[in-house]
């Protein structure tokens, strides 16, 4: 499974890179109003679609490290054999719940885009981009929850 | 099936998968999800994806990725360090100075990081050697350092008082400000606390030094020259002025809070290139690595609790509840006592985060209908979130505390940190009197920008 471990990286990048641009693009808006008369209807929803990208993006790197956090008393209580069989089944419940988000959301993409779905503001960039990454994410997120529930030694770096 | 029973039936199956360690997110969605299939019409599963996406797409909302990045740039940066040194040199004089330096400190910091972890961190990796140096006993020093973190909540720009902001749907500007006064409240008795167990130690160290025992470090006194006080300034102002800076141009209204966060996370990045020479890709690394992980995991949890909350309020839940106690008549003080002791037992397991967004719907119509004004119980519960953040079981900042000073035992962190829960307490006591300390700062400045 190094190819979702690159990928992970890979999108670690990209969602640097989204995270500093949402940024300057927020800045640049202050900015330009604070100087010309100019309307920067679009620099909120921009920031939005860098925002919402890199969250479901990098779910699948952020569950790869653990990161998403529950509750974790039971882990405590149980003794080990028991412990693993209820990891393995919260890790299945997690991946049926994204794989039917996931699957919702590129049913939601494909309306998007077969219909020309736009937002709802004066700027009205296409939805299909949005969704498309939340479809992506959520697919990867799947995929990686599945790995990492039955190959319990997989720790990239 | 009556409403009362999907209501106990999605409480209990919530509570079974939580305590199940299903990431909170995936628990929210899965538990909404599987109502939706029993309870609501088929048609609705297929707008699940649209409905989180129009939750999650309000910008106040994903302003919360940029306040964690700027909260990572600072917190990562020395520039805790450098800002305790600064007020540890210029506190020297006061008794117990040093602790009063610590809660200083935090309160600055965490302002500025607006992270209750970050600040632990940052201000307690300098703080708590330097405390334990001069003779204070160590669970002090970790708990004074784990309450003054958690200001971090209560100050500008506060993550859990942006999602109070969503869901009671009250005006996010008003709700930062209300929480200043509450803040320098906690600050004033956090202080006060810190110079009178300071006093209180350096007796006993003075009557065991006095009775033929050892001399403890406590009664030491340092002194700074001023060079030492104006050399230890000019590293501090630049954070100091981004702090007012990013400040005035949201109360001066030349940015909304998005913006804010937006303008505040590229000039903290620009200020810590510049001071720090921070701009490496190494050096740069781990301060996105950190932004990424907090903020996705926060933003799904975020998206996936308000998608519950949307199941629980089609299906009639909360506004039931909600109605259920108005309808029982208790009194104003009983109903909030109520509500509060139902958060604090919530935020021995959950996040603040998932805390406020699940029991908004429920809470906040009996309060309004009691006459409570949301914004400030909007400081009152982020007062409670922040008990919640250093008292047992969870309390993150806790956990921080062990981790950059393991060798204080877990029991005197805790015994250490009782004494600020019982402060957090009393300055919610305090407010139920006088909720001008909240209110008065808002009102003024409101008014006076219209």
């Amino acid at each position: 499974m190094k190819a979702l471990d690159y990928l992970n990286r890979a999108i670690v990048v990209l969602s640097t890179i989204a995270l500093v641009f949402a940024a300057c693009v927020l800045t640049y808006s202050v900015v330009l109003r604070y100087f010309t008369s100019i309307a920067t209807d679009w620099t909120d929803e921009m920031a939005v679609f860098l925002l919402i990208g890199t969250t479901f993006l990098s779910a699948a790197w952020v569950h790869s490290q653990r990161g998403h956090i529950g509750i974790e008393a039971l882990s405590a209580i149980l003794p080990p054999h028991i412990d693993r069989w209820r990891r393995l089944v919260v890790d299945i419940l997690s991946a049926a719940f994204c794989a039917f988000f996931s699957w919702k959301s590129w049913t939601l993409l494909y309306e998007a885009w077969d219909e020309g779905y736009v937002s709802a503001t004066a700027w009205a960039p296409p939805l299909w981009i949005p969704y498309s990454l939340m479809a992506v994410g959520m697919t990867l997120l799947t995929l990686q929850i599945f790995v990492q529930a039955f190959r319990p030694s997989f720790r990239p770096s | 099936m009556s409403t009362f029973d999907i209501g106990l039936l999605y409480g209990g199956f919530t509570l079974l998968v939580m305590f199940s360690g299903m990431p909170i997110a995936f628990a929210l969605g899965l538990v909404a999800t599987v109502f939706m299939v029993f309870f609501m019409p088929a048609a609705s599963l297929d707008t699940v994806t649209q409905n989180v996406y129009e939750e999650m797409s309000a910008i106040t909302l994903l302003s919360i990725p940029l306040f964690i990045l700027k909260g990572a740039a600072i917190g990562r940066s020395p520039a805790g360090r450098d800002l305790y040194s600064a007020l540890h040199v210029w506190m020297g004089r006061v008794p117990g100075g040093l602790g009063i330096a610590n809660i200083f400190a935090c309160a600055i910091f965490a302002a500025m990081a607006g992270s209750s972890p970050a600040t632990c961190s940052a201000i307690g990796s300098a703080g708590i050697p330097e405390m334990r140096k001069r003779g204070y006993p160590p669970g002090f020093a970790a708990g004074l350092i784990a309450a003054g973190g958690t200001l971090g909540i209560l100050l500008p720009p506060s993550i859990t008082m942006i999602l109070y902001a969503v869901a009671s749907e009250q005006s996010l500007g008003k709700l930062f400000l209300a929480g200043i006064g509450p803040a320098l409240l906690l600050v004033l008795f956090f202080a006060g606390y810190a110079s009178w167990r300071y006093r209180h130690e350096a007796r006993k160290a003075h009557t065991v030094h006095t009775g033929g025992g050892i001399s403890s470090a406590l009664l030491d006194r340092e002194t700074f020259t001023l060079s030492q006080k104006v050399a230890a300034l000019p590293r501090v102002l630049p954070f100091v002025l981004l702090l007012t800076g990013v400040m005035v141009a949201l109360y001066g209204g030349f940015a909304t809070p998005s913006e804010t966060a937006g303008l505040g996370a590229l000039l903290a990045l620009i200020l810590i290139a510049i001071i720090y020479k921070t701009w490496r890709p190494s050096q740069f690394q781990p301060i996105m690595i950190n932004t990424i992980r907090e903020s996705t995991m926060l933003m799904l949890i975020i998206g996936m609790s308000l998608f519950y909350s949307y199941v629980m309020s089609y299906l009639h839940i909360s506004q039931s509840v909600a109605e259920w106690v108005v309808a029982q008549h208790l009194s104003r003080w009983v109903l909030l006592a109520t509500i509060l002791v139902l958060v604090i037992v919530l935020g021995f397991f959950l996040p603040p985060v998932s805390i406020i967004l699940m029991t908004a719907p429920i809470i906040l119509p009996p309060l309004r209908a009691a006459g409570f004004d949301l914004i400030w119980f909007g400081v009152v519960m982020t007062i409670v979130m922040e008990m919640g953040l250093i008292h047992p079981p969870v309390g993150l900042n806790l956990f921080v505390i062990k981790n950059i000073a393991p060798d204080i035992p877990l029991a005197d962190v805790i015994t250490g940190v009782l004494p600020f829960v019982v402060l957090m307490a009393l300055a919610i006591v305090v407010l139920c009197f006088l909720p001008e300390i909240a209110l008065w700062l808002p009102e003024k400045v409101i008014a006076s920008t219209r």
